[in-house]
């Protein structure tokens, strides 16, 4: 009896060893793959792989991963004469802004990374970006919309995404180069901080585009019943619909412009129309309404199809598409998984890091920071260019989507569009 | 659109919701009115009866209205399965067990839906001819909800008025302890109000997904249950027609507060209507603090 309880508490001893070694050699793993040798400039990444956003945060990764692998493939970043390859640190932060604020400081005064990349959200990002800005460690916020990150007098923060101010103004671009007769705009949006940058952005570059604003108004949150503030937008007879703000009140807002046949020659909304469950709820009269994004499977920017004053740079989409495969794949066990905007953003980040410092010439901080404020590239992400003074993204566009037929497809910009655009929107009553 | 058209929209648009609302409330004033307990978890039941619709027309492919005898029939089984267990042992207990209790029951219902259908948004299509009434464009599913709104509240009169069970849920209702001398089984009638109340609520959620076939989630229970109580205390608690007539009401001010907030410069007038709806509520009952129809 004696024996074999001994026997048993050494097994179990051991058991607790070898699973204690295992432990720390897995959570040594995530920190990024030993390089070979040459020069290294090391990137920090607090990003979630937990919590709510894991799904984002783990595409950011990937899409950041397979850009770095590109570019070390294709023989590092020259960088004044030497050539460097480049190492992702990253640490899961669980989707918690007490978590982000201790990696990045851990990232910054223990790993000492050279420069950071964001974690995803705008919420997480507004936790990383003082500590970055503080340290004096270059930060490209990845995966953050928000303009107000970009008012806090930072001088280490860059951002890769469109921001919300300009979320709209693809749609008006669109309107503008299509249709010289479409004057008047109706704004409606949810009333919250990000709808309201969106819809005062939209507003201000309207004017600024020569239409006329005939109605500009919000709806509660929580709205469920938009009829009275529709009619009233429908009084004043607008060409261009454009706002929205979340995925159930957009529903509601289609559904309803729809059901009270108010229409319009492009009809713009928010977030909801770009989710498959959106067609799944209003079925063909989907059809025709349009919406912005960052990015979308089947964009055709391409090194062919360059805008005055940009110069491509990075991969092509294909080869993308590529690496993000080999890498969801081999060190994710992700299989065929299809890149979001939160991929290609995160692989922007990258990109826009790599020519900052051929530009520069140097790795020095302040230098690459400068060498930013002349960057203006085009990527298989699309243009990318910031606001000096802010770091503000002001290059990339949004793209215009649209549903046509059940299918999304991409209509504005013209070097990313891969289809014809349906416009003018037929009338809500000839689609049943 | 002229401004005559926006008038007669607002009023026909707010009557209609309004009728939707009046329904929507039938069954907790039921329920308050015979067992005098406040269901708290009210919009949870409405919930269901939104999700059995949207099932039924997404799976089979079944016309809305058809699948009201369905939401009517769970709702009663429902009704009967939270009755026996929860609802029967808190009828005389002090008012927060009664609260609790029925809060815990929305709460079970909403994270099962959630857990059984995730909380995404859903929505369905259900074509339907549209109609111009007066210049205004309706979808005529709209009408159809509202009309069988008012067939559920007469089927309720009909109960209530026309047969044996309504005398008798109207005896218990008056004196409780005469209706036992009586030899009314008082415990089965409480269990019948209470199926009946849940049935009617489930019922209303369906026809809720017909008006405004959108938004349908785990969640959606939240704003409903706070109309609800409004109305039900507006129409006088326990009062099944001044329910009905103070939902007509609360839609037609809803909507037509909006068009006269439009009217102010610099007021976002969808965000203030509510705000009106209740300053409505305020007044009502300092006026008459029973409710409208309140005894």
């Amino acid at each position: 009896m004696k024996s074999i309880s001994t026997t048993l508490v050494a097994v179990v001893v051991l058991v607790v060893i070898v699973a204690a070694i295992a432990a720390v050699f897995l959570m040594r793993a995530p920190g990024g793959q030993e390089g070979a040798g040459e020069e290294k400039i090391v990137i920090g990444m607090p990003i979630s792989l937990t919590g709510k956003y894991s799904v984002e945060g783990e595409m950011s990764l990937i899409g950041a991963l397979a850009v770095i692998e590109w570019i070390n493939e294709q023989g590092g970043v020259k960088v004044g004469g030497k050539t460097y390859m480049f190492d992702l640190k990253y640490y899961d932060d669980e989707s918690n802004p007490d978590r982000v604020i201790s990696l990045t400081e851990r990232l910054i005064t223990q790993d000492k990374v050279d420069f950071l990349i964001s974690p995803y959200s705008s919420g997480l990002t507004f936790k990383a970006a003082p500590i970055a800005d503080k340290n004096g460690v270059l930060m490209i916020a990845q995966g953050a919309a928000s303009d107000k990150i970009f008012q806090q007098g930072y001088q280490y923060v860059v951002q890769v995404y469109t921001p919300g101010s300009r979320y709209l103004t693809s749609a008006l671009d669109f309107v503008k180069a299509t249709d010289p007769n479409a004057k008047k705009v109706a704004i409606i949006y949810k009333e919250n901080e990000f709808s309201r940058t969106v819809a005062e952005g939209a507003r201000k570059y309207a004017e600024q585009l020569g239409f006329q604003v005939v109605f500009y108004k919000s709806y509660p949150a929580d709205v469920s019943d938009l009829t009275p503030i529709l009619q009233e937008l429908a009084a004043s007879q607008p060409d261009i619909i454009i706002g929205g703000g979340h995925f159930q009140d957009g529903q509601l807002l289609a559904k309803q412009l729809a059901e009270l046949n108010i229409n319009a020659k492009l009809v713009s909304i928010l977030v909801a129309p770009a989710l498959p469950k959106f067609y799944e709820a209003l079925g063909s009269l989907a059809d025709g309404i349009t919406y912005p994004a960052q990015w979308e499977m089947g964009v055709k920017y391409s090194p062919d199809k360059v805008p005055e004053g940009y110069e491509w740079y990075g991969p092509t989409i294909d080869e993308f598409l590529k690496y993000f495969t080999s890498v969801a794949e081999s060190r994710f066990q992700k299989q065929g998984l299809k890149p979001s905007y939160h991929a290609a953003g995160g692989g922007a980040a990258v990109l826009m890091l790599a020519k900052a410092l051929e530009m520069a010439g140097t790795t020095d901080t302040d230098a690459v920071r400068k060498a930013m404020n002349n960057l203006q590239i085009q990527t298989f992400f699309g243009k990318l260019k910031i606001d000096p003074e802010t770091g503000l993204q002001i290059g990339h566009d949004m793209i215009l989507g649209q549903w046509q037929s059940g299918s999304k497809v991409i209509i504005w910009p013209p070097e990313a569009a891969n289809a014809e655009p349906i416009y003018p929107l037929p009338p809500w009553s000839e689609k049943g | 659109m002229p401004f005559a058209d926006l008038v007669v929209g607002t009023l026909l648009y707010g009557a209609l919701l309004g009728v939707i609302y009046g329904i929507a409330t039938a069954g907790l004033s039921l329920i308050f009115g015979v067992l005098k307990i406040v269901n708290v978890g009210h919009g949870a039941f409405m919930m269901i009866g939104a999700y059995t619709t949207y099932w039924f027309f997404t799976l089979y492919g079944l016309n809305p209205v058809l699948s009201l005898p369905f939401s009517l029939a769970i709702g009663a089984l429902l009704g009967l399965a939270f009755y026996y267990p929860v609802v029967r042992r808190v009828i005389d207990a002090p008012e927060m067990a009664s609260l609790l209790a029925t809060f815990a029951m929305g709460l079970l219902l909403q994270e099962a839906a959630r857990m059984a259908w995730t909380s995404d948004y859903r929505g369905f299509s259900w074509e339907v001819a549209r109609l111009e009434i007066g210049g205004v464009s309706i979808y005529a599913s709209k009408l159809i909800a509202a009309g069988l709104a008012l067939l559920l509240l007469l089927f309720h009169y009909v109960v209530f008025y026309r047969t044996k069970l309504g005398l008798a849920i109207r005896a218990v209702v008056q004196d409780r302890e005469g209706a036992l001398v009586v030899g009314i089984n008082v415990d089965r009638i409480y269990a019948l109000s209470f199926s009946i109340g849940i049935a009617i609520t489930v019922a209303s959620g369906s026809l809720l997904a017909i008006y405004n076939p959108v938004g349908i989630n785990p969640y959606m229970g939240a704003i409903l249950t706070l109309k609800a109580f409004v109305i039900a205390v507006m129409g006088g608690l326990g009062s099944i027609g001044g329910a009905f007539i103070a939902g007509v009401l609360f839609g037609l001010f809803e909507n037509v507060s909006y068009v006269v907030l439009t009217g102010i410069e610099g007021v976002q007038p969808l965000v203030l209507t509510r705000f009106i709806a209740f300053t409505l509520l305020l007044v009502i009952l300092l006026v008459r603090p029973k409710g409208l129809f309140g005894r």
